[in-house]
């Protein structure tokens, strides 16, 4: 019954998540005087600005039942293709594109391999997470790669409108159409059939396969664009970059309400909790509380994201009965197998 | 195991002078009802030690709710079940194991990866905490060969043959001191050999004295292998007999004999022309050989008992599992498809049965669900779905067929039966099909739910539109068909018009009892029908 009671639990996590963001607002406001100045924010902003545009595909990925591990080592392997290249004297625009192309490539394929082959999206991005990040290292080695042009550093580092950098103003655009095409569009509607019951959805002639390539590939890209970003703010490469962002990323997105079986979840959730994220972390720094306590609390925020809808429907459960139909005979083995 | 044998033995000895009298299991006026739908209302059967009871009744007459109840899987509004004349409360399939009630289904429960062995045993506690895998063994293969089968014990269950499969599940059911076995459906997958054997399974179990409940479409196996048949129709007790004492015309009346009332009165106009024509169709493993002609404006009925494979002609036809061979041709253009979306673009769609895993997304609403097959008429130049359109057209559907809703914003999955099937056929509406596929439109709806879908049928076939009908309530194919198919086993009986179908008629086609048969001699009848059953099962190979 969950399920059925998704869009009003949905309305009730992101108003609790409303409430979070105020507490931790206001307990930022009296400790640091200047907190909301638009430079401290868009500086906090800064700091983890990469996984926030990736967190907004990976919201796609999560809504339409799968899992995407790849995201992390893609952006090293999308920064890695860019330094090496930039540093055989390619011309860096077009390096750029290169490293973009292969993002789209390489998430294309993790896509054919979930749709059309049928392996678990787990599975498939798991090796990828491991080979994107081999790949990189058979780039740029264990060296430190440098040396872009000033345009590009500045790019990620200087801010264009006051202190908001091309990043965040990327991310914000990125931001509108995601959830334009997600609420608003016949894609997102899809993304949310194929989530909540692939099978209806293929009874339905719901292009399921090309959903989940689209989708696989643009994480691929989305993913690629902001490794570029990050290799632009800090202005050099290792193969170890962006190590272990999928986790933080795949938190924020589920934190965001979005549920990890799939067809459920919105936007506005998901960028919620990317502010609450953000400054959650910031004033616990403030209150000298270290990195490992604050993934501590932020894990715990994530248990009771999941654990909430699971006491409120078992709650439900006990107080209503739900409907029983009649069933006659047991489904036939048949059907079943045709859908699959 | 050798200790179980003389184990039981004395006991079952000890009961035998009360047993003639007491039998070992009585269900006794059994009701339940599920929503709207009574299920079985004061149903009685009598198991005696040493028989074999077979239970005949059409789809949906209450046999499995029986025989679920009969497990511990769902437990009866009123009535009691008593073994040995006491009365006993079964709160699981736990409970009635300890009572010595197993229940065994057309499709093993085995354990592929471990041995037959294992599997045999796999019910059994405190045993021990380890394993003495020898006497395991040795204790298989005893059982089996109180079964008269010889199976290596020590070989993973995987590389059985369903009949094997079946057979041990049977030993294990025999481990278990089990002393009512109920069977169903068990020859439903097996090939005339195997069912020769399965039967001389069931002859030594009948000579250790357990009860059989035995459960099968195929009249001539029950006339052949039952002492006792009991019928069931609409979830009432209709009729027990010792098997000498019925004939299989006896029998079909009885599992039809309701009187016939007119459930929906529709007016046949002559068709137009020709919509649908399919030629040949096959599928190896489903369906042989299966042709007919829907026109325009025509409901063409699609009667047979499970396992009939109606339901997969309609998933080949609809591009879900293709047929291998044959020709399906649509207003006269080929329409072979191989998948969803090209039926869908020729104009069929196909209204599943399963409402809950393939017909609607529960989670979503109302509106949603009906314009999800035609999402690319809903999306403007940007790609967005025009809400306003979607709307109006979810509301239209929500009047005309009086889906029973606060509004089109009401997740499906919160409406009833009824009304979801309301939604599933919206849906399909909205794709605008030329050709329907219902598959049972009408299951566990209510009766005011049911008049109104069959409205709504006679009312699309009024407006040209070819209708396959699969359903598996008689009166309701009779009511609404022009035409009727009969499909037994994956194989085409006959099609008859509606004129000349009687629900005798369809159900003796559906049973493989050919009706010229009737007034024969049962025994006769069975002989005839043997030479039938296995011309017909080489042919089906």
């Amino acid at each position: 019954m969950g399920r059925i009671d998704a869009r009003r639990y949905l309305r009730r996590w992101e108003s609790l998540l409303v409430l979070f963001l105020l507490v931790v607002l206001a307990y930022n406001i009296t400790q640091v005087s200047n907190f909301l100045t638009a430079q401290n924010q868009a500086n906090l902003f800064q700091l983890s600005i990469e996984k926030a545009i990736v967190a907004l595909i990976m919201t796609f990925v999560i809504i339409s039942g799968e899992i995407d591990l790849s995201v992390a080592s893609m952006m090293a392997l999308s920064a890695a293709v860019v330094a090496r290249l930039n540093e055989s004297r390619m011309e860096h625009v077009l390096a750029i594109v290169v490293a973009l192309a292969v993002g789209l490539g390489l998430g294309a394929l993790n896509g054919f391999f979930v749709a059309n082959v049928g392996i678990n999206s787990l599975a498939v991005t798991l090796a990828g997470y491991i080979g994107y990040r081999g790949l990189a290292q058979v780039f740029i080695e264990d060296n430190s790669v440098g040396g872009f042009p000033g345009w590009f550093t500045r790019l990620g580092q200087k801010g264009i409108i006051g202190p908001i950098t091309f990043s965040i103003i990327l991310f914000f655009i990125m931001a509108a159409v995601a959830g334009v095409i997600l609420h608003y569009s016949g894609f997102g509607r899809r993304v949310y059939t194929v989530g909540s019951n692939a099978r209806v959805a293929i009874f339905s002639g719901v292009p399921v396969a090309r959903t989940r390539i689209i989708i696989f590939a643009t994480s691929g890209l989305v993913s690629a664009i902001a490794g570029i970003l990050y290799a632009a703010r800090l202005g050099a490469v290792r193969s170890s970059t962006a190590q272990g962002f999928e986790l933080d990323i795949i938190t924020i997105v589920l934190l965001g309400g979005v549920s990890i079986f799939g067809g459920v979840g919105s936007m506005v959730g998901v960028l919620l909790s990317i502010f609450l994220v953000l400054n959650l972390r910031n004033g616990m720094t403030i209150a000298g509380i270290t990195g490992n306590t604050q993934t501590g609390v932020i894990g715990l925020l994530l248990i009771l994201s999941v654990l909430i809808p699971n006491l409120v429907s078992r709650a439900q459960g006990r107080f209503r009965r739900t409907p029983v139909e009649p069933q006659f005979q047991a489904p036939r083995p048949e059907t079943v197998q045709s859908a699959g | 195991m050798a200790d179980l044998a003389p184990d039981i033995a004395p006991a079952r000895m000890n009961g035998s002078d009360e047993s003639s009298v007491v039998p070992v299991l009585e269900m006794r006026g059994i009701s339940k009802r599920f929503g709207a739908t009574q299920a079985l209302s004061d149903v009685s059967l009598q198991l005696s030690r040493g028989e074999v009871h077979a239970l005949l009744g059409e789809n949906g007459a209450g046999k499995s709710t029986l025989i679920k109840i009969m497990t511990g899987i769902e437990s009866p509004d009123t009535g009691e079940i008593l073994l040995d004349g006491q009365e006993i409360h079964l709160a699981s399939s736990q409970d009635a194991q300890r009572y010595g009630i197993a229940a065994m289904y057309q499709e093993p429960m085995i354990f592929p990866d471990l041995s037959v062995a294992e599997n045999i045993f796999i019910g059994h506690r405190n045993r021990g905490k380890f394993v003495d895998r020898r006497r395991m063994e040795s204790e298989a293969r005893d059982v089996l060969s109180r079964l008269g089968v010889e199976i290596e014990v020590d070989e993973p269950a995987r590389g059985l043959t369903l009949a094997e499969q079946q057979t041990v599940e049977i030993a294990k059911a025999i481990s278990l001191d089990t002393r009512v076995l109920i069977m169903d459906e068990p020859t439903a997958s097996l090939s005339a050999h195997e069912v020769r054997r399965l039967f001389q399974i069931i002859e030594n179990l009948r000579s250790e004295g357990v009860a059989v409940l035995f459960i099968s479409h195929r009249m001539d196996e029950v006339f052949e292998i039952s002492d006792k048949v009991t019928i069931l129709r609409d979830g009432q007790w209709i009729s027990t007999r010792p098997r000498t004492e019925l004939t299989p015309r006896m029998a079909i009346r009885d599992m039809v004999g309701r009187q016939v009332v007119e459930i929906f009165h529709r007016e046949r106009k002559p068709p137009g022309d020709v919509r649908l024509a399919v030629e040949g169709l096959s599928k190896t493993g489903a369906f042989e050989d299966i042709s007919f002609e829907i026109r325009a404006g025509e409901v063409l009925g699609f009667a047979g008992l499970v396992g009939a494979r109606r339901t997969d002609v309609g998933l080949a036809l609809f591009g879900i599992a293709p047929a291998d061979r044959g020709t399906v041709t649509l207003d006269g253009q080929p329409a072979n498809v191989s998948s969803p979306r090209q039926a869908l673009e020729r104009g069929i769609a196909y209204s599943t049965e399963d409402r809950r895993q393939l017909g609607l997304i529960m989670g979503q609403s109302i509106s949603n669900n009906i314009v999800l097959p035609s999402l690319q008429r809903f999306l403007d130049k940007f790609g967005l779905v025009k809400r306003d359109e979607e709307r109006t057209v979810a509301e239209t559907y929500r009047m005309l067929l009086k889906i029973r809703a606060a509004s089109v914003d009401v997740p499906t999955g919160a409406l009833s039966g009824g009304n979801q099937q309301k939604v599933v056929i919206s849906k399909w509406l909205e794709t605008r099909p030329k050709v329907l596929i219902l598959d049972e439109p009408t299951r566990g709806i209510d009766v005011g739910a049911k008049v109104e879908v069959h409205q709504l049928i006679d009312e699309l076939a009024g407006q040209g539109m070819a209708i396959l009908l699969i359903s598996s309530d008689l009166p309701e194919v009779l009511a609404m068909s022009d035409r009727i198919l009969i499909m037994r086993e994956g194989h085409q009986m006959a099609i008859l018009d509606h004129t000349e179908a009687t629900q005798e008629k369809v159900l003796s086609l559906a049973m493989g009892q050919a009706s010229e048969l009737d007034d024969v001699d049962a025994r006769a009848a069975l002989r005839a029908v043997d030479g039938l059953i296995d011309a017909g099962s080489s042919a089906g190979d």
